[in-house]
């Protein structure tokens, strides 16, 4: 057995790798940069953890999502690396001090864009030996990017401040124009590109087109309460995954609601419960499911049209890890489209904003934070027209997308080659469940509900406590 | 306490003496002068910082249902309890919260206990590896020194501790309420306690009373720890007493006080306003009975204040002025907050 397949059996507890996985490690061991793209679920963590076992040296991973980040640490102290740590604006100031005073301790660091600009951690960081830096979500540095982070593009300075370093970059989700702002920022050097099929076979997708609101409660409604789950619905408003909540409760489905506002607590809770079966249903915004571990959801249902395909890709690739069939379901109007450009552009800098921004008593005025931010990036690089020519230029961008996502499922072409196209990657094989473009039968994917009623049994502390703690 | 009660019962004992929105920074803990001082004025002790997250549209809103409820009235600025509020007012029952100690710092022997049941669980079920509930550094190498420090390997920690649980929360101050929501907010092996909606969906309760209760809970139970009775649980509530209930602000002042300094001197060294050291020395005085106030208001004044107040049914500091010119606002707060030490 070689070395690679040992501490994969030995460290991660895996039989075998998976397509691409030990490609790229090995690249990576040669200290080649690897570019690699593949659907989530698909194991990508391992690809930055497990060369870190043979490499001297401490792994760097810049991670733009801070909610991810607790949960790649936890995943890590799962397998039993203690060295681990995330170095993030959570961290209270004096564990973070501490850390930074002995980051060679740690084999592997993740930290976020934004601290990277933190003086104290990044001297540190030059004299610490470093085995690779991975930008994990790395779509993010791209502003033609759904997810576009200004403070991401800083990365690209920093790396040329470290001393020849070499870059993992990963990615679920990227264009070729996404590919090529990648490799640009990083400074790559002919990577090594790695891509996956984004193609989910064992999730068959059905478009519905509807009159109103209205119809989709009922289609929900009737979809839910005759049908298995697991699942989740996605939805672009808070109240709404209450209102939708409370609708199917009453039918007696089991079901919460999660989105931001709540407690942080509240929110583990929810997703631990639905993560062990005590769920069958999620009703969230699009803040739910990252970091989130469960293999058999079989139904996910939009009821609107996602901002970006990138966006969609990611919410339904949550279905079906476990190989079997699930479906995507997605509820529409013909009025969507305006809806879904609003919302989008609820945060989005206007000319009047990003004037205001280039005016000297700017520091004054109050703007919402994260167009605080991806000003203040523009304003040290572009003068105020060139500015406003980029966000017009993106806000178009956005409406383009929104508009062609709107076609896609419009039109009479297959679906799911359609996603792939915006990928710029063709389908090879087209699975049996396709799409309702390629008349899917519905009634062949879904499986019926069995009518157990979900009534709540009473409360019982003693018992409770007896289940937790067993004598 | 509902919180609707809660309300009522702060507002019971300011009635006609502050405004609508005193109870809200009392809920909120807020540090000011007049907030800390009032605590004392008016006996509030139990309610201080209780709900550090309450936001004022909640809070608002109670008022506004107390109000339309005719439970309470506005008159030119100030809070009035009216009859029918009295009437509505909880009937001899026993103020359970203790804030003014706890500080919020319940919080932490809630992540302590709620992160070892849930250790415990999962080793009891042999599934070593799973996700803490509680994610904060500091609580999860407590925790583990904890662990380790009680041979958690030993069968024995998870039976003492249930059993020292059941005896906390049997405690005759409790009701079933409060030990429920204890237990099912807990987690453990393949059981995810219930968040707050869906234990306030259960029993039919805002939010707010739910959480009241939680609190109640907690701060009857770290009342009642004790290395007699609690050996396991007690090192789980370690630090959690506030021994000086002091802002660090005034915690500075009152050690400048210590080493003799006088009121302007320590402004002065500071660089802070005499209206500032002026409230620290209120807090000061309200938690600690021995600090003496001779060289800021003579025995004779401070009994004329309280007279006077006695007299009028006022604590309201402009009455009270305008009739003993000659002292200060901040003699007759003195004079006051001194005033409910005897009476206590």
């Amino acid at each position: 057995m070689n070395k690679l397949n040992e501490i994969l059996q030995k460290k991660f507890g895996h039989a075998s790798f998976r397509d691409g996985q030990q490609e790229i490690i090995e690249q990576m061991i040669d200290g080649k940069d690897v570019i690699a793209i593949l659907p989530t679920g698909m194991g990508k963590s391992l690809l930055y953890q497990l060369p870190a076992y043979l490499m001297e040296g401490t792994v760097i991973i810049v991670s733009p999502l801070l909610s991810l980040m607790q949960d790649q640490v936890e995943q890590l102290k799962i397998i039993g690396e203690k060295r681990v740590i995330a170095i993030n604006s959570f961290l209270p100031f004096q564990e973070r001090e501490l850390a930074i005073r002995h980051l060679a301790d740690f084999k592997f660091i993740f930290t976020s864009p934004e601290m990277l600009q933190n003086e104290q951690f990044n001297r540190a960081l030059k004299n610490l030996s470093i085995a690779y830096v991975v930008a994990d979500e790395a779509h993010c540095i791209s502003q033609w990017g759904f997810d576009f982070r200004p403070d991401y593009l800083r990365i690209s300075n920093w790396l040329h401040s470290l001393n020849d370093v070499n870059v993992l970059a990963l990615t679920a989700t990227a264009t070729k124009d996404v590919v090529e702002d990648i490799k640009n920022t990083l400074r790559m050097n002919n990577p090594f590109e790695y891509i996956h099929s984004l193609d989910r076979a064992a999730i068959a997708y059905e478009m519905v087109e509807v009159e109103n609101q209205q119809e989709k409660m009922n289609w929900i409604l009737g979809r839910v309460t005759s049908t298995e789950g697991p699942g989740i619905i996605y939805t672009q408003s808070r109240k709404k995954t209450e209102v939708y909540a409370a609708m199917l409760r009453e039918q007696g489905i089991s079901i919460a609601y999660y989105h931001a506002k709540m407690e942080q607590s509240d929110r583990i809770l929810i997703q631990q419960q639905f993560q062990q079966g005590q769920l069958d249903w999620i009703c969230a915004t699009n803040a739910f499911g990252m970091g989130i571990h469960k293999d058999n959801i079989g139904q996910i249902i939009h009821d609107h049209i996602p901002s970006s395909v990138a966006g969609y890709m990611q919410e339904v690739g949550r279905a079906a890890r476990d190989g079997k069939q699930a479906i995507a379901s997605l509820l529409y109007t013909s009025t969507d489209v305006e809806h879904t450009f609003y919302v989008a552009m609820q945060d989005f800098p206007e000319e009047q904003d990003i004037h205001i921004a280039y005016q000297p008593e700017y520091a004054e005025v109050e703007q919402a934070e994260t167009t605080t931010r991806i000003l203040a990036y523009w304003k040290e690089r572009l003068n105020e027209q060139e500015t406003i020519q980029l966000f017009k230029q993106i806000k178009q961008k956005k409406w383009q997308d929104i508009q062609s996502f709107y076609s896609m499922i419009q039109n009479d072409t297959c679906i799911r080659r359609q996603l792939l196209h915006y990928f710029d990657q063709t389908l090879l094989e087209k699975p049996a469940h396709c799409c309702s473009k390629c008349r899917l039968d519905v009634t062949s994917v879904l499986r019926k509900r069995k009518d157990e009623k979900n009534n709540q049994d009473r409360l019982n502390w003693k018992n409770r406590l007896n289940i937790l703690l067993p004598s | 306490m509902r919180f609707h009660q809660t309300l009522l019962f702060i507002i019971h004992k300011i009635s006609g003496q502050r405004s609508e929105n005193a109870p809200y920074y009392l809920l909120k803990g807020k540090k000011s002068g007049q907030t800390i001082q009032d605590v004392t004025y008016f006996q509030l002790h139990a309610f201080f910082s209780i709900l550090p997250q309450l936001s004022k549209e909640d809070y608002d809103a109670a008022i506004a249902e107390l109000i339309n409820g005719n439970f309470i009235q506005l008159k030119e600025s100030l809070v009035h309890i009216t009859e029918k509020g009295i009437e509505a007012l909880p009937q001899d029952k026993k103020v359970l919260l203790n804030g003014w100690q706890y500080r919020g710092k319940e919080q932490i022997f809630w992540k302590r206990i709620d992160l070892v049941v849930q250790t415990l669980s999962q080793f009891r079920a042999n599934e070593k590896k799973f996700v803490p509930n509680q994610k904060d550094l500091a609580t999860q190498h407590f925790v583990k020194d904890y662990l380790i420090q009680h041979n958690y390997r030993e069968f024995n920690l998870s039976t003492d501790i249930k059993r020292e649980i059941v005896h906390l929360l049997e405690n005759p101050l409790l009701d079933d309420l409060h030990r429920t929501l204890f237990i099912y907010r807990l987690s453990g092996y393949k059981k995810a306690g219930l968040t707050w909606e869906q234990l306030t969906r259960y029993y039919q309760m805002t939010d707010l009373s739910i959480k009241i209760s939680f609190l109640e809970c907690l701060h009857i139970m770290l009342d009642n720890i004790s290395v007699e009775t609690n050996p396991r649980l007690v090192d789980l509530a370690k630090d959690i007493h506030i021994d000086t209930p002091l802002t660090d602000s005034a915690f500075k002042t009152n050690s400048l006080f210590e080493k003799g300094y006088t009121m302007d001197e320590i402004a002065k060294i500071r660089k802070l306003k005499i209206n500032t050291i002026e409230d620290h020395v209120i807090e000061i005085v309200s938690t600690n009975k021995n600090f003496s106030i001779s060289t800021f208001i003579s025995k004779e004044q401070v009994e004329r204040v309280l007279h006077l107040s006695n007299e009028l049914h006022t604590k309201k500091l402009t009455i009270i002025k305008d009739r003993i010119p000659e002292v200060s606002f901040f003699q007759v707060r003195l004079a006051l907050t001194k005033g409910e030490q005897i009476h206590e």
